[in-house]
């Protein structure tokens, strides 16, 4: 119980953290880029979008700035992020949730496919230590794990796309399809999914069998696995109960620490599929100076992996009892 | 009796643990009042948690005492306020630690410890003079050719060697007092008699106390002067080391010393096999700390703490149970008398 | 790294032996890379662009800006990668464009590695209010996704130039190293060796910096090359999606300008390929140095393979397998050896032995002289740590020969016929899984038992060793040092084996626990009638427990023969040296020797005898050649005193008896 309200604890912490970095960034930038946006603004576009970018950066005319800022933390508190200069006159907000089924199906899907996958390929990988596996993938992967996601993508799209044409080249789905629970609208999206989702499952899966097959290699050695081999117990009992159970508890670690890291490079990949994701509109709202928009989204970005960092946490004090008791 | 080397009064270690709501205090070492004597080699008996590592910690300043105060040739040590004093002291009562894998950094070559211990306490002895010194205190631990010894890395090194090389950088401050913390349990047992008489013999050619801390009694018996038996941070039983093995006064040093395997003795399976461990002891309430184990317990041990009372000539015991027995106060000065292997210096 | 070594204290220079230590610390990392192949891969590339980064301007074919050429030229001897769209010859751009991947990565890996070790180590090392704050600081940057905040601040800050970026990559991306930093500090941290430092009176500022620092010298590499690999990578990502600075000469910007153009649709195909590539090559390069150090700090990574040139030939032959029924285990010229750097360790050699149904058995050695091996290698259980192979020999359990059994047969009689304590309990329990549950799995494999069954016994094990049945459902963390090990022993006795081996059970334990447990074990052999082999460093914690005891030095069979016996009249020179350098608590008060020396290191065992360099009763003939063992009046000796005609116990015996 003290374990969760702990973590709730860090998850508050960290998204007002958050927020306060949104807040204060613009401030604390050279020449304080928020009023220099205002009033460079000023004049030029509606009054609506003019409070809208009150409300991102919590300007409101002469307001002193901790009252300013508690303003905008009411704002945020309550959902209300302005409005979308992009996408004017739409509520930030709608955009957002617009977008999100979009990076979750794909990124989130593919994290948890790779973090899966990297998984058991790195245990199996060091339970038959001087195998196949385990000599070919620590030097392919190390080296995978330096390509630039970005650039991968475009690899991708160069070869299957131009070269080959077997799958399209951008977009999350074909503008002559309807959107709805249709196959064909379904077989679309998937075609349209398979190169993104293969980038980011190349570039980020080695990590996951490096890390796992150190970590079980290090387990392997424990008296607790010796002990079931005494036992007699059949391999794959010791391979999953005995040392993977323990091996993935660090990985799970590692999972959340680098969670950032994939997060990143999704959304360079969102970015040159042109997939209509949350990280897509985030470099279209960094482009077009939609400072609303895009400071939902990092808040967004942020909140994710807070949320896939609790679902670790969780999955840690399931598979672990002593982080249970400890607290 | 004059002012002993090292004298404790009342001398408490409490530590914080629980978190922020359940705030409880664990009592590593509560109340000891011990003495170490110039020239003397005291033993520290007790099972791991007893609260003896800590006592070692307390004296050599690793810790500061929850209560109590620690005489330092009749000096207070709470009143060391400049770092000159405190270094002063740490040069006079230095410690050697128990494992020995562990005790040396592992980056440096063997010359840095005893070459850091020489640049802070002894600064006036100079390049030249340092390195005679290094060579000085290898060669008195056995590390020969010194030199040689000086250049190597802890791990071209032997369990044993490393743990001479804690002694080696304890002379180097020309100390008063070692305290060594279980310097043999984890060396190979044909090396341990080794370290026990290199102390021996520290203490005759280089005139240092020491205060022995250690579980294995027989090794106490060994090379010490006196003896110290603590039990859950209670020192239950002290007394001249051969009085306190022959006639075990307290039940604990009773059990204790039943436990000590002896192939020399006869095979003596005892029926009553005793399954208790030593409590941790968390916000304690009155009473003897060893009643729910002791055999001999009475409806007095649950409510009253036992303090330490003589028993005989320079016998303690804190137990409500045990009684002096008659022989011990006839001729108690005949056991007193005996010495031990190399006991020949110190004398109170 | 070693070279900033430079103590803060206003006396003159360094020592020259503090000196000297300093260099060969640096030395023996620099050779642990040189072996490393990965390692070696990394430096050669880190090598190539560091040359490519100083010296552009004499390596570059054309000037990088100048858009003098045709554009979008195919790959000639003239333009290796050919042109881009505007005329600039491809691969001048690229070795100009190393210069700021370059700067990028060894400034912000700079830059983090030491904000993560400040942060790091100091959080760890003072602690308390201090060490809250600092790692909720690190915690909460740690999950704050850096990249898009970084795009949040390059929005604001248009065309940031490259100062601005390495501020910013490198004041954020510190978080990683400082978590590891200081994780790794709180362990050292109740080292002796910092206590040591402390009880000599060094500041704090000393302790971290002289004692902590250099102990940590592969993390705080790795925390560099993480940070560069990351600078480096994200460096390019910022460029690509055209937040750096356009005009800048980086393979960052080059891909901005390659994407912007459709270089890839447009035919111009290396244009976009090769940035890539050498962002990916430089993030190769700290990559393979980082896993390869990795490698080098933990061994368990690296593989060894075992020299197989000094195996014996009879492994796995048929020979007579023991007919006897009395006789439940009888190994028979054993050899185990270990691949080690230094080349195969023979870590037990020719090794015989037998136990009797119901005998207790101890094999009494030091640290080091194959005792855990033997223990491994008769129950089949060799494998890291205890790597080893066994080379040659018979292991006969009950009429079969478990060197030619395979891992499927072995496990049909494990626990059933035989079954392992092992020293420590904490670590041989699995700690993520209750005692019921260790129990329910093996009496799953082997029976066919219900579950209620299961229970039961569990519980009935549990009593036997007098464990309350309630803690079943406990966690191995949950019970007391001493209740885990009983804990082992019931697990142990949950099908009644023939044979239960153990190795040094009671060594976690205090002296009072160690006896009872004794006691207990020896009461429920006695009424289970299990045999046991039971290793020790301490022989006399088994003197009245075992029958016969087998006393092992430098992986052979030193002494072998009857408990008591060996006790009162023990042959061997090591046998006895080792009989008297045990203290008494009782009888008179003696001056002991001990043994001079210690045991030999079994990479390089000494010629002949090899108890000889430390032997009192040593001769020429020692040193020469390995003596055989010799029975005297059924007891086994390997000591050449012991020869037929000799006639040595007049005279060590009057000796012996002087000392005890």
């Amino acid at each position: 119980m003290r374990f969760v309200l702990r973590r709730l604890g860090f998850f508050v912490v960290t998204l007002w953290a958050a927020v306060t970095l949104n807040f204060l960034i613009p401030r604390l930038m050279p020449g304080n880029a928020a009023l220099a946006m205002m009033s460079r603004y000023k004049g030029r576009i509606q009054p609506q979008a003019m409070h809208a970018l009150e409300i991102a950066f919590g300007i409101h005319t002469h307001q002193s700035l901790p009252a300013a800022y508690f303003t905008y933390l009411g704002n945020i508190a309550r959902g209300h992020f302005g409005i979308s200069l992009t996408f004017f006159p739409d509520a930030v907000s709608h955009q957002v949730l617009q977008a999100l089924p979009w990076t979750l199906g794909l990124v989130g899907l593919t994290t948890v496919i790779a973090f899966l996958l990297g998984t058991l390929i790195g245990l199996v990988a060091a339970w038959r230590r001087g195998g196949f596996l385990d000599g070919a993938l620590p030097p392919i992967f190390v080296i995978t794990s330096a390509f630039p996601y970005f650039w991968l993508a475009l690899l991708a799209i160069w070869f299957f796309s131009i070269k080959l044409g077997w799958v399209p080249e951008s977009g999350g789905y074909d503008v002559t399809t309807t959107i709805g629970w249709s196959w064909t609208f379904i077989g679309d999206v998937l075609r349209h999914s398979i190169l993104p989702a293969f980038t980011i499952l190349i570039t980020s899966i080695g990590g996951w069998i490096l890390t796992m097959r150190n970590n079980t290699i290090s387990v392997l050695a424990e008296d607790y696995v010796r002990m079931a081999r005494a036992k007699g117990l059949k391999p794959w009992r010791i391979m999953w109960t005995y040392a993977g159970r323990n091996a993935i508890l660090p990985n799970l670690a590692g999972f959340a620490m680098s969670l950032g890291f994939v997060v990143s490079g999704a959304i360079l990949v969102e970015f040159v599929f042109n997939y209509p994701g949350v990280g897509w509109m985030f470099l279209q709202s960094v482009e077009n100076q939609d400072y609303a928009l895009m400071q939902a989204l990092f808040l967004l970005l942020t909140v994710a992996v807070l949320v896939a960092i609790l679902v670790a946490d969780g999955a840690t004090a399931l598979l672990d009892p002593r982080t249970r008791d400890s607290s | 009796m004059t002012e002993p080397l090292l004298r404790t009064v009342g001398l408490t270690r409490h530590f914080r643990v629980g978190k922020l709501l359940s705030r409880q205090s664990l009592h590593a070492v509560d109340d000891v009042d011990l003495t170490i004597g110039k020239g003397e080699i005291v033993a520290l008996v007790g099972e791991s948690g007893s609260g003896k590592s800590t006592i070692a910690r307390l004296l050599a300043r690793v810790y500061k005492p929850t209560k109590g105060e620690i005489y330092f040739e009749g000096r207070p040590l709470s009143r060391l306020r400049s770092r000159k004093r405190r270094l002063a002291y740490s040069s006079d009562v230095p410690m050697v630690f128990q494992d020995p894998y562990s005790s040396i950094n592992p980056a440096y070559r063997v010359v840095h410890g005893i070459a850091r211990a020489l640049r802070l306490h002894r600064g006036g002895l100079g390049r030249k003079g340092r390195r005679g010194e290094v060579e000085r205190v290898l060669d008195a631990v056995g590390l020969v050719p010194a030199a040689a010894a000086a250049r190597k890395f802890p791990y071209e090194l032997s369990g044993g060697q490393r743990q001479r090389v804690g002694f080696a950088q304890a002379l180097a401050f020309r100390p008063k007092l070692i305290i060594a913390d279980e310097p043999v349990s984890m060396l190979d047992v044909s090396i341990r008699i080794g370290i026990l008489n290199l102390m021996s013999e520290l203490r005759e050619r280089e005139g240092v106390s020491f205060l022995y801390i250690t579980h294995d009694v027989a090794s106490a018996r060994y090379i010490a002067d006196r003896v110290l038996v603590m039990y859950a941070g209670h020192l239950v039983e002290e007394g001249p080391t051969e009085d306190v093995l022959q006639r075990p006064k307290h039940p604990y040093t009773q059990l204790l010393l039943s436990a000590v395997p002896d192939p020399r003795a006869e095979l003596g399976v005892s029926d009553k096999t005793d399954v208790g461990e030593a409590p941790k002891v968390v916000d304690p309430k009155e009473g003897c700390r060893f009643q729910p184990r002791c055999p001999y317990a009475i409806a007095r041990c649950e409510t009253e703490t036992p303090v330490l009372r003589e028993l005989g000539t320079r016998r303690l015991v804190a137990c409500h149970v045990a009684e002096a027995d008659p022989q011990d106060l006839l001729d108690g000065n005949d056991a007193g008398n005996e010495q031990s292997v190399a006991g020949r210096v110190g004398r109170r | 790294m070693t070279a900033t070594v430079e103590p803060t204290t206003a006396t003159s220079g360094p020592d020259p032996p503090l000196a000297e230590a300093r260099r060969g610390f640096g030395a023996d990392l620099w050779r642990a890379v040189a072996r490393n192949r990965k390692a070696l891969a990394g430096l050669v590339l880190l090598v190539f662009f560091l040359v490519l980064a100083v010296f552009p301007g004499q390596i570059a074919p054309h000037d990088p800006q100048a858009e003098s050429y045709l554009p979008g030229l195919g790959p000639s001897s003239h333009h290796w990668f050919g042109t881009t769209a505007y005329g600039q010859d491809v691969l001048s751009q690229l070795i100009w464009g190393t210069r700021q991947s370059v700067v990028i990565a060894f400034a912000v890996g700079g830059l983090a590695t030491v904000l993560a070790v400040l942060i790091g180590v100091s959080a760890a090392y003072l602690g308390g209010v201090a060490d809250g704050l600092l790692s909720l600081l690190t915690d909460v940057l740690l999950v704050i996704p850096i990249f898009p905040l970084i795009i949040v601040i390059a929005a604001y800050e248009k065309n940031s130039g490259l100062f601005t970026l390495v501020i910013v990559l490198g004041a954020l991306g510190w978080s990683y190293g400082a978590r590891q930093l200081r994780s790794q500090t709180l362990s050292l941290r109740t080292r002796d060796f910092l206590e040591s430092a402390r009880v000599r009176g060094e500041r704090k500022l000393y302790v971290i910096v002289f004692e902590i620092l250099p102990t940590m010298t592969s993390l705080i590499v790795a925390t560099f090359l993480g940070g560069a690999l990351y600078a480096v990578l994200a460096a390019a990502g910022l460029q690509f999606i055209g937040l750096g600075d356009p005009s800048s000469q980086s393979w960052g910007t080059m891909l901005y300008w390659a994407e912007n153009n459709e270089a890839l649709g447009a035919n111009m195909v290396l244009w976009a390929i090769m940035p890539g590539i050498c962002v990916a090559g430089l993030g190769a390069a700290f990559a393979l140095l980082n896993y390869a150090f990795d490698e080098i700090s933990n061994p368990a990574l690296r593989m060894r393979r075992l020299d197989r040139t000094i195996r014996g030939s009879s492994k796995g032959d048929r020979v007579d397998v023991s007919v006897d029924p009395e006789r439940i285990l009888e190994v028979r010229g054993l050899t185990v050896a270990y691949a080690s750097d230094e080349g195969p360790v023979v870590a037990v050699e020719r090794v015989d032995f037998d136990v009797n149904r119901g005998e207790f058995l101890g094999i009494v050695g030091e640290s080091g002289c194959g005792k855990s091996t033997l223990l491994y290698a008769i129950t089949r259980l060799l494998g890291p740590p205890f790597a080893g192979e066994i080379m040659e020999g018979q292991i006969v359990f009950q009429g079969r020969d478990m060197v030619a059994l395979t891992e499927r047969q072995l496990r049909h009689i494990r626990w059933r016929e035989f079954s392992v304590v092992m020293q420590s309990a904490m670590n041989a329990l699995n700690p993520v899984l209750t005692i019921a549950a260790q129990m329910r799995d093996v009496c799953k494999t082997h029976s066919n038992m219900t579950a209620k069954e299961i229970e039961e016994r569990s519980k009935e094990v549990l009593r036997l060793v007098s464990i309350d049945p309630i803690h079943l459902h406990s966690y191995p963390h949950q019970l007391s040092g001493g209740m885990r090990q009983r804990a082992m022993i019931a697990m142990a006795l949950l099908f009644t084996p023939d044979l239960i081996v153990m190795d040094e059970p009671t060594s976690a334990l205090d002296v009072v626990g160690q006896r009872s447990l004794m006691v207990q074990i020896k009461e429920l052999q006695k009424r289970l009638g299990f045999a046991v082999v039971f290793v020790t460093h301490d022989m006399s914690l088994v003197s009245h427990f075992s029958d016969r005891l087998l006393v092992m030095y430098a992986a052979h069979v030193a002494e072998f023969g009857k408990t008591r016996q060996l006790f009162d009249q023990p042959r061997h020179p090591y046998t006895r040296a080792l009989l008297e350098a045990f203290p008494s608590i009782r009888g008179p008060r003696v001056h002991l020797l001990g043994i001079p020396g210690s045991p030999p290191d079994l990479a390089r065992p000494p010629a002949g005898c090899r108890f000889s360099p430390r032997c009192p009763h040593v001769m020429a003939r020692c040193r020469s050649a390995q003596p055989p063992l010799f029975d005297v009046d059924g007891d086994l000796v390997r000591c050449i005193l012991y020869e037929k005609g000799a006639a040595p116990d007049a005279t060590l015996a009057t000796a012996s008896e002087g000392a005890v």
